[in-house]
């Protein structure tokens, strides 16, 4: 009997002890995962799986840069002689552009002549440019590939144009997100900091027990509202307030994300300063007031000094509710993808980023893999923050 | 606590047992979208325990949906691509298309704005941010803010593709994640321009003619110049599903291309077929 | 003297004043929907299926579906949760173990909602095969949650005064009847409290049923958990931003923020509720 209990007691504590793990398991299956998806876009090529930039044999150019392809795609370069080649005139063609030149019957009906047509037409038009599929080539091609440079990392962080679906080359850079995310994270903190900060100290210092205890389901209301309902005020009346406000041609701008996100982060910040300035012991409250100090001289000198590390506490996970908000912004910033020179002009953030465009980016291609690979970048500023607040807690517990 | 929680379950699985199954699913275009859902809703009603599921997502995400079989019906407002016809094809998956309507692309201002046509070199010009200001364009001192759809839409690139010659949009434009989304913002901002189908028009907008002979004709963006192609920008919404699964969802797309279903089309704001 | 009361009192008013904005703005967003909200609902607003391009009639299969998923993320996220939160708190000593396991649970309560959005597509729609479903979005949710089931449990196992525990083991009893006999009875009103202001946060989330479960029209109720579902936040989504009439889809949108405010409401005051009667009960026991 008792070696039984023993037995029942092994078992519940290792099942115990499973779940606890599981928390540590799904972390660490969120950074494989991410990275499986999204590492994938590193050193690839910018273009599609099987697709190639090839140019008539006869055309002297070898290799082009991606602002080169972008440049003559979008029809700024007109010539080749502008990219080092002969005097003769750029002529686009991607492989959904066969049928302005060849009909269908003539490309047969599962598509079985496109090779050879694709032959006759750079050999017709020696001065074409094509992007199109490896595999419809034919053996003996009168043409060469185009040289292509991968994209690294530096490309990916520091570039300053996302164009995720433009052919022949996309580009992947997030740079202006990054400045957008930061941008809004830190008007909202603008916005909350002193709001949140002073509400604390009122219910902690000010208020009677009754104000208090009144206050307190309050704000955990307001931490309750759903974000999407955050972004539907903020659709319907920040956005058009900040317009008429400031006079803007648009209303979509930065501030608007930022006081929606500033509202959002105020119970974190009031919820968790309000504990710090609590833990103030009370007998150095009394001593201050014994020593003839006013209230707000003690509160100044000596409780917001004492609950230092939990206000620096709050702010940061206040920012960490803040830089990680989706649908609230994804309604009220614009989404531009330009860097935000101001607080009164549209801006794009990493989740309102990833939002958008996940539902119509084909499983598994390159734009896909991009947004993982944001994920990424969206994780890694959460773990700064996370690891922020341990390194303040465990400062202010040596101290 | 323990009796709340049990009458919830076993109303739920009351709830389970009553549901009626998914017959088939409707993916893809956000343009469609609320064509097919009204269609669907239609149908639905007239043939007791049939059962849709219309979700979007973009053009692309209902093709590659087809290609992987998670839905029935992809809704696309773009014919398939190239490269997408070859992967079908390397499947070995028979596929057949079906136009079910015609969308015509209005480009719409605020009603305050004086400028009512352009012609199509000069919204080329607005959207890839080489003309900026209104006055350049014969209305007031005022800057222009451009609205898109999202990169990924089918919308995005037909605009792209037939407006702006294949030139990139300038970055500076806001990307609206849904179509109505322009429409409210639009209304709401004095300098904006934007475009949206047919569909979407309200009288909180206003519609711009477009001239694509260099501004010698300019045609109103409305049904009956969509129907008889003088409007420009209009463009064929299609149905794709695969030969095998044609059995299953035939009665619904005969409904869709029956009189009542053209019907809806036109309805919704959409063009019919004939 | 007189200076020093003087700058005190100023500062006292305008903290209070600052506290009666931040409330104000509380009641102004909740006003906003209230207001507009309630001339839309009526039996046929929560009983009936969407109607007419989601113009008219209800929004039913929200209400259930939003109903699925918070109950399929609590039969998931609730037993691990509470009895993680037991183990770190009651069998684990403090030791390097104890703070990786809490670092770990931090840092989960930390990602944003996003990422889980991803990471659920990634692992349980794509990976696992289980498709858009009702059990994707749920276990997607149920992980979200978890840490904040855990830290409550713990909370509330930690208000359990030691000498209860000390007492109960002069007595003989072993750790696991002491745990089920005493601890668990006494720190029970606030673990059940903190279950269900949880419920609360996972019928609001969006991001995270996007790419997992949601639909945008689907006016019949799910008949397993490999379903899609619609659900109130993304519902409510899309009324705000799509439709082809936004004029008229715009009442719609406002009831069902009103219903989805309300749930949120409605289970606030419930937990509050129990965590008053069954305060009472402990304390008289």
């Amino acid at each position: 009997m008792k070696k039984f209990k023993k037995l029942v007691e092994y078992f519940v504590e290792a099942v115990l002890f499973s779940s606890s793990t599981i928390t540590s398991l799904t972390v660490i299956l969120i950074v494989i995962f991410l990275f499986r998806e999204g590492i994938g876009m590193f050193n690839s090529s910018p273009l599609e799986q099987n697709f190639v930039i090839v140019v008539s044999q006869k055309n002297p150019v070898q290799e082009l840069n991606a602002t080169q392809i972008k440049a003559i795609f979008n029809q700024d370069i007109v010539n080749w002689s502008a990219v080092g080649g002969a005097k003769d005139s750029i002529i686009l063609f991607t492989t959904n552009d066969i049928t302005n030149y060849y009909s269908e019957e003539e490309l047969g009906s599962s598509l079985e002549n496109l090779p050879a047509k694709l032959n006759d037409f750079i050999l017709e038009n020696p001065g074409a440019i094509m992007y199109i599929s490896s595999k419809s080539l034919p053996p003996n091609f009168a043409g060469h590939k185009l040289a292509v440079k991968k994209i690294g990392v530096a490309d990916f962080v520091f570039g300053e144009q996302w164009y995720p679906t433009s052919e022949p080359i996309p580009s992947y850079g997030i740079w202006p997100m990054i400045i957008g995310t930061l941008m809004v994270t830190l008007g909202a903190l603008l916005f909350a900091i002193p709001l949140g900060i002073a509400t604390a100290i009122f219910m902690a210092e000010v208020a009677s027990m009754r104000i208090r205890n009144l206050l307190k389901p309050i704000i955990e209301l307001l931490a309750g509202i759903p974000s999407v309902v955050f972004g539907f005020f903020g659709l319907i009346i920040i956005v058009p307030l900040v317009q008429k406000t400031f006079g803007l041609v648009v209303g979509e701008t930065v501030l608007a994300g930022s006081i929606v996100l500033g509202i959002m982060a105020l119970p974190t910040i009031i919820t968790i300063t309000e504990d710090a300035l609590r833990t103030t012991p009370q007998a150095l409250k009394e001593a201050s007031l014994a020593l003839g100090a006013t209230r707000w001289q003690t509160l100044v000198r000596v409780v917001v000094p004492y609950a230092k590390s939990g206000i620096s506490t709050a702010i940061i996970l206040g920012i960490g509710r803040a830089i990680g908000e989706t649908m609230a912004v994804l309604m009220v910033t614009g989404n531009s993808s330009n860097i935000p020179h101001s607080f009164l002009v549209p801006a794009r953030t990493i989740p309102a980023t990833i939002a958008a465009e996940l539902g119509e980016a084909p499983y598994g291609g390159l734009h896909f893999k991009a947004l993982f690979a944001l994920g990424i970048v969206l994780f890694i500023f959460t773990i700064i923050v996370n690891s922020s607040v341990e390194f303040i807690k465990n400062r202010s517990r040596r101290a | 606590m323990k009796k709340v929680l049990l009458i919830s379950l076993i109303a739920l699985s009351i709830s389970f047992v009553q549901a009626q199954k998914v017959n088939f699913k409707v993916k893809g275009s956000d343009t469609v979208l609320p064509l097919t859902q009204k269609e669907a809703e239609v149908y639905m009603k007239k043939n007791a325990g049939s059962s849709i599921m219309v979700t979007g997502g973009g053009s692309g995400v209902g093709i590659s949906a087809l290609l992987s079989g998670t839905t029935d019906i992809a809704q696309s407002s773009r014919s398939l691509k190239l490269d997408e016809k070859m992967k079908l094809n390397d499947a070995g998956k028979a596929f057949k298309e079906t136009i079910i309507a015609y969308d015509a692309l209005a480009v719409i201002v605020n009603p305050a704005n004086k400028v009512s046509k352009l012609t199509r070199e000069q919204l080329e010009g607005i959207y890839t941010g080489k003309i900026t200001n209104w006055k350049q364009v014969g209305g007031d001192d005022m800057k222009i803010v451009v609205y898109s759809r999202e990169t990924s839409s089918g919308t995005y690139e037909f605009f792209k593709e037939h407006v702006l010659n294949k030139k990139n949009y300038a970055s500076s434009a806001l990307l609206m994640p849904a179509t109505g989304a322009i429409v409210q913002s639009v209304s709401q901002t004095k300098g904006a321009i934007g475009y949206v189908g047919l569909a979407y028009i309200e009288k909180s907008v206003k519609t711009i003619d477009v001239s694509y002979d260099k501004g010698k004709t300019y045609v109103t963006p409305n049904v009956e110049n969509a129907k008889s192609k003088k409007y420009p920008i209009t463009r064929p919404l299609y149905y794709y599903y695969l030969a095998t699964t044609e059995k299953l969802i035939s009665p619904y797309i005969k409904f869709v291309l029956s009189a009542e279903g053209q019907k809806i089309v036109l309805q919704e704001g959409y063009v019919p077929l004939n | 003297m007189t200076q020093k009361r003087l700058i005190q009192k100023i500062a006292f008013i305008s903290f209070g004043l600052i506290s009666l904005m931040v409330v104000g703005l509380l009641f102004a967003i909740l006003g906003f929907i209230a207001i507009r909200g309630i001339k839309v609902i009526s039996w046929e607003f929560l009983t009936a299926m969407p109607d007419d391009g989601m113009t008219k009639g209800g929004i039913f299969p929200a209400i259930v579906g939003t109903g699925c998923l918070v109950l399929g993320s609590m039969i998931f996220a609730f037993p691990i949760g509470v009895l993680s939160g037991i183990y770190t708190h009651e069998y684990l000593k403090d030791s390097w173990f104890k703070r990786f396991i809490r670092v770990m649970t931090n840092n989960l309560s930390g990602i944003p909602s996003i990422v889980f959005g991803l990471f659920g597509m990634a692992l349980f729609v794509n990976y696992l095969e289980f498709g858009d479903s009702i059990i994707a979005g749920s276990l997607t949710l149920g992980l979200l949650t978890l840490p904040v089931v855990i830290r409550t449990t713990e909370e509330a196992l930690k208000s359990v005064d030691d000498t209860l525990r000390m007492g109960s083991y002069a007595l003989g009893a072993t750790k696991l009847q002491t745990i089920r006999r005493v601890v668990l009875p006494v720190a029970y009103p606030n673990i059940i409290t903190g279950l269900i202001l949880s419920i609360g946060r996972v019928s609001g989330e969006t991001a995270p049923i996007l790419f997992t479960v949601a639909a945008y029209f689907l006016p019949k109720l799910p008949g397993s958990i490999s379903d899609q579902v619609m659900a109130l936040p993304y519902h409510l989504y899309v009324l705000a931003t799509s439709g082809t009439n936004m004029e008229e889809s715009r009442p719609m949108a406002y009831g069902t923020a009103f219903v989805l405010i309300s749930i949120i409401l409605i289970i606030n005051t419930i937990a509050s509720l129990i965590r008053r009667r069954l305060h009472k009960k402990v304390k008289m026991n």
